[in-house]
C-alpha cells in the first residue's frame, strides 16, 4: 500500500484540479456545528472538525429523492408510466469523511446491493464518489467505534486515509478509486518516502484515546425471541419520544418511504427517508399497526440494529460507533447501554 | 409569518345577514385582487434533490 | 437547587411506601455531559437513582398523558403548568397524579455551553451559581445565569403553580425581563423579510419531529403530517411542507403554550423552534391577559367567547 505525502501549502491547488473532474464534499462549519456540503469554486473543507452534526450519508442517499416522473394527460402517449429520471453520476469525492462515516456505507452496501436486489439510485451515486478519510487524532468522549468494528484510523470503506502530520498529509492509497484521485489532483507523488510508521503510531495513540466501549460478542448466541421479550424494553423506552433524531443523524439507517406527489397533470414519485421510531413506519393499509406504542418501536431500532443485523449478515453489528444519536438524542437513551444490556441479558 | 396584511381576513356573518355576505365578499375581493397571486406558499413539485 | 435532590427522593419513598402512587416519574443521571434521562420509580429502592440538577429541562408533563396509573411527577414551573394544561384537556386526572414540586432556578443551555467551548467538554460541576466546564486543555467556571436556557433566562413562573408537596421554598420570581423582544424584532419585519427570515430559521431541519415529540401539548393520537388518509402535508425535504409543518404546530399550541422550551431544547439542529410559539403566547398574553396553564379555574381563550373579544369581528 502506497503512502504519499502532500505538503499542505499544495494542498488547496491540488483540490482545485480535482474540482475540474469531480464534485466536491467536504466538513464546513454551519452556524455552531459543522455540516457536509458541496464545496463551492476554492472553497476548502474545513478539515478541523471532530465530526459533523449529520453523517455524510445525504450525499450518496438524499433525504428526499425523485426517482420517477409520469404524466396524467391522457392526450400524451405515455401517461399513466412511471419513467426514469435522468440523473447525474459523475465523478465526486467527498474529502475529510470520517472512516467511521465511510465504513458505514458499507453496512449499508449489505442491503442496497444485495444479490437479491440492487437499487440502482444508491448503487450508481455510491460507484461515483471517492472517499477521502480523515484519521481522528481527537475522537470524542461518545465514540466507541473501537468496539464497534471500526476505529479512528479504519480503513474499510475509504478509498484514501488523509492522516494529519505537522505540514504535511499522509495519503494512503487503500483502493484504485483512490489512485485515479490522487493522479487527478496531481499532488508531487515522487515523494514517496514516507512509510506507514507514522500512521501506525498515530493510529495506536488515537485508538488509546477512545474509552468508551460495547460489548457485542454474546449477541449473536442470544435468543431472539428472548430478547424481544425481554423486561427492560419498558425501562429502555420510557424516555423516548419517538422523535426522528437517532434514525437521522445515524450513517447506517437505510429505511425510506416511497410518495407520489401530483401538481396538475403531471407528478413523481420520490422517496423520503423514513425513521422506525415514526407511527406511520410500520402502519398497514388495513389500518393496523404491528408497531403500535413507542416501546415496540424503540425495540425494533436496537433489534434491528443489534440482532436482527447480526443474525442476517453475520459480520457485525449495524453500528460504527460514531456517537451522534449519543450526543443527540433529546433524552439521552445511549446505544451504549442498551447494546450492554442485550450482549449480558440472562432469562 | 410573511403573509401581506389584508390577505387574510376574519368576518362574523348570520345566516341572515345576506347583504352583508355580499358586502364583505366584494370588499375582500377588492383587496385580494390587489394584492395580486400569493406566491410563497404555493407548492408546485417539490424541489427536491 | 442541588439540595433539592434528598427531598425529592423523601418523598418518592414515602409516596411509594405508604402506595400512594406506583411510580414516580423523575429524571437519572445521564450518560453524556449536560444531560439526564427521564426514567420510572417503582419500588423504594430504586428511588436512590433519581437525581437533580440543572440538566433537568425536559418537561416531564410529556410522559403523563393518558397514563392510567397514580403517579407522582417531578414538577418545575413550566411542568407544573403543563400538568394544569394536560389537566384542563382531559389528559390527566388531578387526583391521579401527585405532584411534587420543584421551585426552579433555571435550567442550563447545553447547545450555547458546547459552543462556548474551546473542545469538547468532558466534564462538567455544578454548584448554586456556577457551571464549570472541563475539556481536554482547557477548564472554565461560568456563571449559571449566563448560560440558561433562554426560556429560563426570562421565566416569570418558576415556581410550580400547584403542587402536592413542595421540595423548599419558593424561589423569588424574576420581574425585571423582557419575555418577546425577539418577537418584537420579527413583528417589525416587512412580509417578504419574514418570509426570509422563517426560510432561513428552518433550512437545516430535517424533519425528525423533535420539536413536536418533545413538546407536552403535541399528544394528538395522529398528528396532521402523519395523517395520510388524506395527507395533508407532503413528506419530503421541501421547504414548503417544512414550514407548513411548523407553523400548524405553532398555531395548534396557541393559548396551550408554557414556553417550558422542550422544543427547542430537543431540536438536535439547534433551531429556535419557539420563535413560532412565542409570538402565539404573546398575543395571547396582550389580547385575552392569558397565560397558560396557571389555573384550573379558567378556560383556555380558544375554547371560550367573550363579549369584549378583542377583535371586532366576533364581537
Amino acid at each position: 500500500m502506497k503512502v504519499i505525502k502532500i505538503d499542505k501549502k499544495e494542498w488547496a491547488k491540488g483540490l482545485e484540479r480535482l474540482s475540474k473532474t469531480y464534485q466536491l464534499f467536504g466538513p464546513a462549519k454551519h452556524e455552531a456545528f459543522f455540516v457536509f456540503k458541496a464545496l463551492e469554486d476554492g472553497e476548502l473543507p474545513d478539515l478541523d472538525v471532530q465530526n459533523t452534526r449529520l453523517s455524510p450519508r445525504s450525499v450518496i442517499y438524499p433525504q428526499s429523492e425523485k426517482m420517477f416522473e409520469y404524466t396524467l394527460d391522457e392526450d400524451q402517449e405515455d401517461h399513466h408510466i412511471l419513467k426514469e429520471i435522468d440523473k447525474e453520476y459523475s465523478s465526486r469525492a467527498i474529502i475529510g469523511i470520517r472512516p467511521c462515516d465511510a465504513k458505514a456505507f458499507l453496512l449499508v452496501k449489505r442491503n442496497f446491493d444485495a444479490p437479491e436486489y440492487k437499487d440502482p439510485y444508491w448503487i450508481k451515486s455510491y460507484e461515483a464518489t471517492t472517499l477521502v478519510g480523515h484519521g481522528c487524532n481527537a475522537p470524542c468522549s461518545c465514540c466507541f467505534c473501537t468496539t464497534a468494528g471500526c476505529g479512528p484510523f479504519h480503513e474499510e470503506g475509504l478509498d484514501i486515509l488523509l492522516v494529519d502530520v505537522d505540514d504535511t498529509y499522509l495519503a494512503k492509497i487503500i483502493t484504485e478509486k483512490g489512485d485515479r484521485l490522487l493522479a487527478a489532483a496531481g499532488w508531487d507523488t515522487k515523494t514517496d518516502t514516507a512509510t506507514n510508521d507514522p500512521i501506525e503510531n498515530m493510529k495506536e495513540a488515537a485508538e488509546a484515546k477512545i474509552t468508551s466501549m460495547v460489548s457485542t460478542d454474546q449477541l449473536k448466541d442470544k435468543s431472539t425471541t428472548d430478547l424481544f421479550e425481554a423486561s427492560f424494553w419498558e425501562d429502555v423506552s420510557f424516555a423516548c419520544i419517538n422523535c426522528g433524531t437517532c434514525t437521522y443523524v445515524c450513517p447506517t439507517c437505510w429505511c425510506f418511504d416511497i410518495q407520489d406527489e401530483t401538481h396538475g397533470l403531471s407528478g413523481i414519485r420520490m422517496r423520503n427517508w423514513d425513521s422506525c421510531m415514526y407511527p406511520l413506519f410500520t402502519f398497514h393499509g388495513s389500518g393496523h399497526n404491528p408497531r403500535d406504542t413507542k416501546t415496540q418501536r424503540v425495540r425494533q431500532r436496537f433489534m434491528h440494529k443489534l440482532k436482527y443485523y447480526v443474525d442476517k449478515y453475520d459480520n457485525g453489528i449495524q453500528c460504527v460507533g460514531c456517537g451522534r444519536c449519543v450526543r443527540f438524542c433529546p433524552v439521552n437513551i445511549d446505544i451504549r447501554r442498551v447494546c450492554d444490556l442485550m450482549n449480558s441479558f440472562e432469562l | 409569518m410573511g403573509i401581506e396584511p389584508g390577505r387574510l381576513q376574519f368576518s362574523w356573518i348570520s345566516s341572515a345577514e345576506s347583504t352583508k355576505f355580499v358586502e364583505v365578499v366584494n370588499e375582500i375581493t377588492t383587496v385580494i385582487k390587489a394584492l395580486g397571486p400569493h406566491e410563497n406558499f404555493v407548492k408546485r413539485e417539490a424541489s427536491i434533490a | 437547587m442541588l439540595s433539592y435532590i434528598d427531598k425529592i427522593k423523601e418523598i418518592s419513598r414515602r409516596l411509594l411506601k405508604e402506595s400512594k402512587v406506583d411510580m414516580v416519574i423523575g429524571f437519572r443521571k445521564g450518560t453524556v455531559v449536560m444531560m439526564n434521562e427521564p426514567c420510572f420509580v417503582k419500588t423504594v429502592a430504586d428511588v436512590d437513582k433519581l437525581v437533580w440538577d440543572s440538566n433537568c429541562g425536559i418537561n416531564l408533563a410529556n410522559y403523563l398523558a393518558n397514563r392510567t396509573e397514580k403517579i407522582g411527577i417531578v414538577a418545575k414551573g413550566c411542568d407544573s403548568r403543563n400538568i394544569v394544561t394536560h389537566i384542563i384537556e382531559n389528559k390527566i386526572k388531578r387526583d391521579q397524579v401527585v405532584i411534587i414540586g420543584v421551585p426552579c432556578k433555571g435550567m442550563i443551555d447545553r447547545h450555547n455551553i458546547e459552543a462556548m467551548a474551546e473542545a469538547e467538554i468532558q466534564e462538567v460541576i455544578e454548584t448554586d451559581d456556577t457551571i464549570q466546564v472541563k475539556g481536554a486543555g482547557f477548564e472554565k467556571t461560568l456563571d449559571k445565569k449566563e448560560v440558561l436556557q433562554e426560556n429560563c433566562a426570562i421565566c416569570v413562573h418558576r415556581n410550580p403553580v400547584i403542587y402536592d408537596e413542595l421540595v423548599a421554598d419558593e424561589v423569588k420570581e424574576q420581574t425585571d425581563v423582557d419575555r418577546y423582544e425577539d418577537v418584537r424584532h420579527i413583528e417589525a419585519l416587512s412580509p417578504e423579510e419574514k418570509w426570509d427570515f422563517f426560510e432561513d430559521l428552518l433550512s437545516t431541519c430535517i424533519r425528525c419531529y423533535g420539536c413536536r415529540n418533545a413538546c407536552p401539548l403535541c399528544y394528538c393520537p395522529t398528528c396532521f403530517v402523519d395523517e395520510s388518509r388524506p395527507q395533508w402535508v407532503g413528506k419530503s425535504q421541501d421547504s414548503t411542507d417544512i414550514r407548513t409543518f411548523h407553523f400548524l404546530r405553532a398555531y395548534h399550541c396557541a393559548g396551550r403554550c408554557t414556553d417550558c422550551g422542550a422544543c427547542e431544547r430537543a431540536c438536535p439542529m439547534g433551531i429556535k423552534v419557539r420563535l413560532f410559539t412565542k409570538k402565539l403566547e404573546k398575543d395571547c398574553l396582550e389580547l385575552f391577559d392569558w397565560e397558560a396553564g396557571l389555573t384550573l379555574e379558567k378556560r383556555p381563550p380558544l375554547d371560550t367567547y367573550r363579549p369584549d373579544d378583542p377583535d371586532e369581528f366576533i364581537r
